[in-house]
This record gives structure tokens, sequence and C-alpha cells, in this order.
């Protein structure tokens, strides 16, 4: 009677809070006529992204050039390394043809190169305050919840970890498998993770005795993880994106993400320094963040970071699927990179 | 074009016999020659140019501390230190060395034994074998390793299989493992032996292999005997080419060795450059050891390879290589050649195939078929921004192809008939070999940021950047080619008053038709698929479609990326089928087979 109670009163809540998230009036959004007007003068932006070109690239570039004629929004794809590489080598050559990127991790070796520049888009002015730069430098995007995830055809709902000792048990020695990204959402994050919710001694005593579980480090990223969770080369994987998870899922996959020490990071949008359209960029961060923006991210199957758009699977945000998580922002993890880095290098490779 | 390769070809013939005669007396090579040393001295300048400013980059950058802007200040010994004091140095050594040498050996045994039949028998199928290597090589390596991966995989069909009918509880193939990457990285390079060795097979005189069997040696011992002997300067050439390749690749080391723990050289490099940001220094450094240890092993061979006239069976008699008739041998080599298509293309293209029609990676059961899709192929087709990749993608490699095979022609005959500034022009051309791509490629963009023509974001970066990483392999294929040309018939051709040029462009040239061709269609199709330089290189008016690739793959999109490269190859298979059919025809004036 009381678990039925306590699930009862669980669905209430989720259902308030979807509500109150789906009948709270829009904000207006007013972006400055002068910006539109300078924008269109420059009549492009260069946009070197990590996301996927015809998930949400794509989508979003079509929407913006509907809404704004004349101002051509031009892209090239890479993963986060390249991205950041070309960008500080185009600063130190002058010869900037970037005006913004994304993607967590990319921000901070371009930022201490001094590259990056601060704009504070009034689109996030609603966003929580740990989703934004205080100096502006940079704003999220989307949100991404780390977590571990099972394949339901080998493991049985019985079987799947709970805790974070149960990852220990002997029988998925050898059987788990994790991404050697170097990021918040990858091992060196999932430490500092550990530590920071253990504390050190005893963060560090579990570290070792996970390390004896011998995880297999796959040279890609925890997309590729989990398509090996997936097709049934490892039961077990660390440190994949829920979303991913769900996305799959909702295609009939057997998969199902885990809420053991779910970490909560985000890939952010920033500007180049002294980018060629500055305008046309302010005017593009400020509708990829807006509520229209937003959505095309949720419908390409990202978490958006607006508080007011919900995810496509709702629950995946931590507030409406009402699970505890732990913050590391690629700030915290560019704080602490080597300290985790070197533990994941040293226990785990 | 092809009327003067055979006018020269007579004309050669017929005043072939005085050569010989004034040959001991007019020592050809002696005389000073200004045309030659002119002709030598500009290749030296533009593959100089090519090839020494990103060299250059490379040891300023090994010998010096990385700033946060990848910028270099200072002078520190940090990054070769961190070479010699990494773990487990002779562990990953002696693993390096085996991995190497196996894959090497694989390479040359499927290759070889594929070429040969192919080119120098009545084997029946050679059709399938042309097949399986332009689709194989065609065919993105990421697709490829990740379609072994999965098929040698835990949960792959070989694994369930054997779990089905034998013992449920075992994983007998651990692809992660030497063995696993050895067999994926000879697979890998086998079409560029076989590419390599049938261009050499099919110039070769048979006179000797005919004489041999009618003075009563066995099919055996007549390869042994003669075939093999004659190829083997081609042949160690190639195995000393494969195996630097093998000893400073770190793709499949990366992708299957590092989830078991297999740890080589390049390993760390790996992980050096995946680092954010990239530890520039230490890969510069190793890049620096493994082009010194390149240099060495390309003095010693080119010491040994003194005497590779002696092997050279295109003469100045006039000759037409016959098939080797196998008899009984046929099916046996038919069979083979099934084998090699089975192993080397069928198995890794069904697992792409099975993927592209999956609507998310699962093992091979009858279950699944019912789950088919063709959902990835409509989402390819319905994105016409494919179009234009594949444009930018044709127009890049065909040009890097042409160009290298120009540069690699005059290079490979000055290289091959040791004329003054061979040994340079051999070690320059050699070097781009042991650059890592984001090495070669942070270089360009430095180069490109520079330059005074605004190349930067435009193919021509990413085409400058390919000719430069390709140089190697296209002289390996002239280099091969003229070895085989006896240079009786550039005497004969010199005393007959034709200058370099004309010796060049009517007898060399016609007859490296099948050498030219070869590495053509190589570049071309490994350019195509190219990965890491133009993720480094390509704006948005020069994205190429391996970046569309490697964007899908990476953001989990595996079916798409499947389906998107399967229809990549057959339209790269039609193209480049196309291609080898003119040189054919072409080649068949010079040979008459």
């Amino acid at each position: 009677m009381m678990r039925f109670l306590q699930a009862f009163l669980r669905a209430a809540a989720t259902v308030v809070i979807v509500a109150a998230v789906a009948i709270r009036p829009a904000p207006a959004q007013t972006v400055d006529a002068n910006l539109i007007e300078a924008a269109k003068k420059e009549g492009e932006v260069v946009w070197y992204t990590t996301l996927v070109v015809t998930q949400i690239v794509r989508p979003l570039v079509q929407a913006f050039e509907k809404k704004y004629p004349g101002i051509k929004v031009s892209y090239t794809a890479a993963p986060f390394q390249e991205v950041a590489t070309r960008i500080v080598n185009e600063g130190r050559g002058a010869n900037v043809r970037a005006d913004l990127f994304d993607g967590g991790a990319t921000f901070y070796p371009i930022n201490a190169a001094g590259f990056a520049a601060p704009y504070k888009p009034a689109a996030a002015a609603v966003y929580p305050a740990e989703f934004k730069d205080p100096s502006g430098y940079w704003t999220a995007n989307i949100v991404q919840v780390v977590s571990p995830a099972i394949n339901t055809d080998l493991v049985p709902a019985s079987d799947a970890p709970k805790t974070l000792d149960d990852l220990l048990d002997s029988k998925w020695r050898g059987r788990m498998a994790w991404t050697d990204a170097p990021s918040a959402g990858g091992p060196p994050g999932f430490i500092g993770a550990v530590l920071l919710s253990l504390g050190k001694e005893k963060g560090m005593e579990f570290l070792t005795k996970l390390a004896e579980q011998r995880i297999a480090n796959i040279p890609s990223n925890q997309r590729v993880v989990l398509d090996q969770n997936i097709g049934g080369q490892y039961p077990l994987v660390l440190c994949i994106f829920n979303y991913h998870a769900a996305i799959s899922a909702s295609q009939g996959a057997p998969v199902k993400w885990l809420k053991v020490l779910p970490i909560l990071t985000f890939g952010t949008v920033a500007m180049v320094k002294n980018g060629p359209h500055p305008n046309a960029t302010k005017l593009f961060i400020e509708f990829m963040l807006s509520e229209e923006g937003q959505k095309i991210h949720a419908d390409a199957g990202y978490i958006p970071a607006h508080p007011n758009v919900p995810a496509k699977s709702p629950d995946l945000k931590p507030e409406v699927g009402k699970y505890e998580y732990k913050l590391v922002t690629a700030e915290m993890y560019n704080a602490h990179a080597a300290e985790w880095t070197s533990i994941y290098k040293k226990l785990f490779q | 074009m092809t009327g003067n390769s055979e006018i020269s070809l007579s004309k050669v013939a017929r005043v072939n016999g005085a050569a010989r005669l004034s040959g001991s007396v007019l020592r050809y090579s002696r005389l000073v020659d200004y045309p030659l040393i002119a002709l030598s001295a500009a290749i030296i300048v533009i593959i100089g140019l090519l090839v020494l400013p990103p060299i250059w980059t490379l040891i300023r950058t090994s010998f010096a501390n990385t700033m946060p802007d990848l910028s270099t200040a200072g002078f520190t010994l940090d990054h070769y230190i961190n070479l010699v004091t990494g773990r487990n140095l002779a562990v990953s050594a002696v693993n390096s060395i085996v991995f190497a040498t196996c894959a090497t050996i694989l390479s040359l045994i499927i290759g070889g034994i594929l070429a040969w039949l192919v080119e120098r028998t009545d084997a029946p199928l050679k059709g399938l074998a042309y097949v399986t290597t332009i689709v194989s090589l065609g065919t993105p390596y990421i697709l490829y390793v990740t379609a072994w991966l999965y098929l040698l995989g835990r949960a792959g069909p070989f694994n369930d299989l054997y779990r089905t009918w034998i013992d449920p509880t075992s994983t007998p193939f651990n692809v992660n493992s030497l063995t696993g990457m050895i067999l994926i990285e000879g697979f890998l390079w086998s079409p560029l032996v076989f590419l390599l060795l049938s261009s050499t097979f099919r110039a070769a005189n048979a006179d000797m292999e005919e004489a041999a069997r009618m003075s009563g040696a066995s099919i055996l011992d007549t390869i042994r005997l003669i075939s093999m002997k004659l190829a083997r300067p081609a042949l160690f050439a190639l195995a000393l080419f494969v195996f630097i390749r093998n000893i400073e690749a770190f793709e499949v080391p990366a992708l299957v060795g590092m989830p078991g723990r297999v740890d080589v050289l390049t390993t760390e490099l790996y992980k050096s450059i995946k680092e954010v940001p990239p530890r520039v220094g230490y890969a510069s450094a190793f890049s620096v050891v493994m082009l010194i240890i390149v240099g060495a092993l390309l003095f010693l061979y080119g010491k040994m390879s003194k005497q590779a006239e002696r092997y050279a069976s295109i003469t100045g008699k006039g000759f037409r290589p016959r098939p080797f008739a196998l008899g009984r041998g046929r099916w046996i080599a038919g069979l083979v050649i099934l084998v090699n298509f089975a192993i080397v293309l069928a198995l890794p293209i069904s697992a792409i195939l099975w993927t592209s029609l999956m609507p998310f990676v699962r093992p091979m059961r009858w279950m699944a078929l019912g789950t088919t899709t063709i959902k990835h192929y409509e989402a390819v087709v319905s994105s016409p921004y494919y179009l234009g990749l594949a444009l930018n993608t044709l127009m890049v490699s065909a040009g890097t192809a042409t160009v290298v095979m120009l540069l690699a022609l005059v290079a490979g005959w000055l290289a091959a008939r040791r004329k003054p500034g061979a040994a340079i022009v051999d070690q320059l051309i050699t070097m781009p070999l042991v650059f890592p791509g984001l090495v070669l490629g942070i270089a360009l963009l430095e180069i490109g940021l520079r330059f005074p023509i605004p190349i930067y974001g435009t193919l021509w970066l990413i085409g400058l950047a390919f000719v430069i990483r390709y140089m190697p392999y296209g002289m390996r294929y002239a280099y091969s080619g003229v070895l085989q040309i006896h240079s009786e018939l550039e005497q004969a051709a010199s005393v007959s008053g034709a200058n370099i040029r004309e010796s060049l462009r009517l007898i060399v040239g016609p007859l490296l038709i099948p050498a030219l061709t070869s590495g053509w269609l190589f570049i071309f199709l490994i350019a195509a698929k190219e990965m890491s330089l133009p993720l480094l290189l390509a704006g948005p008016s020069s994205q190429t479609i391996s970046v569309a690739m490697f964007d899908l793959w990476a953001n989990g999109q595996g079916g798409e990326v499947a389906a998107l490269g399967l229809m990549w190859v057959t339209f790269m298979t039609i193209v480049a089928t196309t291609f080898y059919r003119i040189a054919r025809r072409l080649s068949l004036s010079s040979f008459g087979h």
C-alpha cells in the first residue's frame, strides 16, 4: 500500500511539473532590431561545430535562414579537438575565419590561447546560473547526463547495478567498457564525480577496486561505446549519454540507462574573438538558445538547456525524472583535469 | 600517344643491336648530361618545396615547448625523453615489431599470390580479384575496421556460431589481441601489394618462365626459382615499404588493440594527439625518430638494390608475356581467388550491409531480419548536400592522384636509374610516410594561413596536403615499374638521338602505364577516404564525403554511415573500373596483352 501511494504521488508530481512547464507563459522574446539590421549587413556567419550535421546542424541552419533571409550560415563539422586546433591556429595566424563554436571541452584550449570573446545572450536570461559563464564567455546549449547503461537482452533487470558498489561485483569483471574521451563526459569526469561524492579517501578506495574489473577503454566516443553495448559486445558500459540510450530504446534497442551516479554536464556555445561577422554571430546564438531554437535541439533528441523546453522524453531531465545527480561542468573538469586524468592513466590504462 | 609508343618500340628494337655493340665503348652514364642534371635539380626543388616546410615544422616542434596557442617556444628535450621513459617500452617495441612483420607478411602473401595468379597464369575469376581490390580500397577505413571488429567481436557471428554449436560458455575469438590487429592490418594493405605486384608481373617477360617449364621444372619450382626471383627487387622494396607503413600505423593498433590493452609503440602517439590540447611535441619527436629509421632503411636498401638492373626483364627484344598454363591447377587458383574475395571483401561488406539495414546495431540473427529497414538509405538519398561533397571529393582525389603520379614518373625514373641526385630524390619523396595525419595537418594549417595565395579553407589546401601525404606511395609504384624496364631501351633511344623528354614520353612513360595506372588508382581510392586531413583542413565550401562520414560515425549514426559508405563504394567502384578499362586499353597497345 505504501509503495502504491509513493508511486502515485511520484506520478502526480510529474504530471504537475510537466503541466507547469507547459502552461508557463513564454517570455516575450524580442531581438534588438539594430542587431538584426547589422547582422543582415554582414550577411554571413561561420560556425565550427561538433554537432551532427544531418540531425541538428542543418535543421537549425535552415530554420535560422528562413527566419532571417539574407544571412547565410556556413559550417564545418569536426571533433572538438580539431575544432579547437583550427580556431587556435587561425587566431595565431591573425587570419580568423570562424565566428562561433560549440562543444563543452572546446572552449578551454581556445580560451587559454586567448581567442574566445564574451557575449551574454538575452535569450539565456532565464537559464540557471550554472549554465552560464559569469563573464559571458560561454552559455550552455545542450545538457548531457552521463550514466551507465545495460544491454537488457543480456542483463535481467534484477541483475542491473543499483549502486556504485554493485559495479564492483565480480560478474562484471572484463565485461565493462567506457570511452577514452578526455572530458567531463569521459572517465576523468567519472573519477571526479566519484571523488566529489565519496570524498578523496573513500573515492580512491572505490576507484582502485573498480580498476581491478579491467574496464575496456574504447578509443572512441560515448555513442560508439553505447552501440557496442547494444550490439552485445559489453553487457554493461559506463559514461554514456542518457539521451543516446533513450533514442535507441525508443527504436526498440535492448538498452536501459541506469541512475547510478548520474553526472550532469553540458555543451556550450561561444564566440570567437575578432570573428569576421560579430553581429550575425550574436543573432545566431540568440536564435540557438531561444525557445524556438532549443525546440529544434529537443526534436533532434538532445536535452535542451533552456529550462522551459522539455526533452523529447521529458524524464531525461533530472528535474522531471526526479533523480539525484552530480554536477561536473566543463569548467570544473578543466580545473581538475591534470589530477583526474593522471588517476585515469595510472589505474585504468 | 598509343601510335607513338608502338613506333618508338619498334624503332628501339631496330637500334637495339647497335646500342649493345656500342655500349662498352660509349658509357652512356659517364657523359656529363646537362639536361639530366637540370631535370634532377628541378624535381629535387619541387619535392623539397613540398616536403621540407612540414619537416621543418616537425623538427622545430619536437625540440620546443608547445604553448597553449600551439606556437612553439624555447628548447627542450622533454619530448624525446618521454619517448624512452614511456611505460613498458620493451613490451611495446616487441609488440610493434611482431605486429608490423606479421602484417607485412600477411599482405605480401595475400596480395602476391593473387597478383601472380591474375597476371601470369590462366586462372579463372580474374575479374573478381580486381573487384575485390577496388571495392576494398574504396571502402572507408572506419567502416572496414568496424566491420571486422563486429565480425570477430564477442557478439559477432563467429563467436556466436561457436557458442551455438560447440561451447555455449566460451568466446574463442578475441579480436582485441595482437592476432586481431595483424589480421585486420594485413587485410587492409593487401590491395596495395596486389596492385603494385600486378603491375610488376604484367610487364614481366615470360621467356624465362617458359624456358624453365620446358626444361622440366615443376610449376612450384618455376615460381620459386624464376617468377619470385625476377620480382625480388620489387618485392623487397614493397616489403620494406609496407613494413614502415605498419610500424608507424596507429589507427588499427588504437581501435583494435587498445580495448584489449595491447600496447605498441604508436599507442602513446595516438593518445598524445587525442588529448586537448594535443601533445604535438611528443608526436613530432616520435615522427623524427621514425624519419631517421626510415632514412637508414632506405639507405641500406639502396646499397642492396644496386644490382637491380639484373632483374629487368623488359628488354629491347620483342616480347609478348604469355600466361602460364596451370593445367589442372586452374581450379585451385580459382578457389584461391574466391577465398580471398570471401575474406577480404564479402565478409566485411556483408557486415556493413547488415548494419545499414538494421534500425540499430545488433547481432546477426534470423529473428532480427524482421526489423530490416531502408530508412538509412532514405536518409542518405534525401540529403542533397551529399552530392556537393561527392563532387569535392572526386575533384580533389583525382587531382591528387594525377599530380602525384606525374611527379613519381620522373622521380621514380631518376631514382631507379641512379641518375644524379637519385638518393636525395628517393629520401625526400619517402619522408612524408612517417607523418602522423594530425602533425602534417597542423603544419599545413600554418602554411595555408600564411600562404600568399588564399588557399586556406579551399580544396587546394586539401589537395596540397594529399599530394605530400601520397607521394611516397606513388613513388613505390613508379620505382618498381622502372626497375623492370631494362635501361638498354633508353640507351638505344639516346643513341638514336632522343633527348630525355622524348625518351621519358615515348619509351619510359608508355612502358610504365601499368605501374602508373595501378598507382593512380590506389591514390585516387585511398585519398577519397582519407579522414584526418580533411577534418582539420576542410572549410565550409570544401567539405568532403569522408568528413560527413566521420561526423555521422562519431555521433552514433552507424546505420546511416554504413548506407552512405556502401553507396559511395559502389559509385567509386564504377569510376575506378571505368578508369581502369581505359588505362588497360592504353597498356594493351604497349604490351599487346
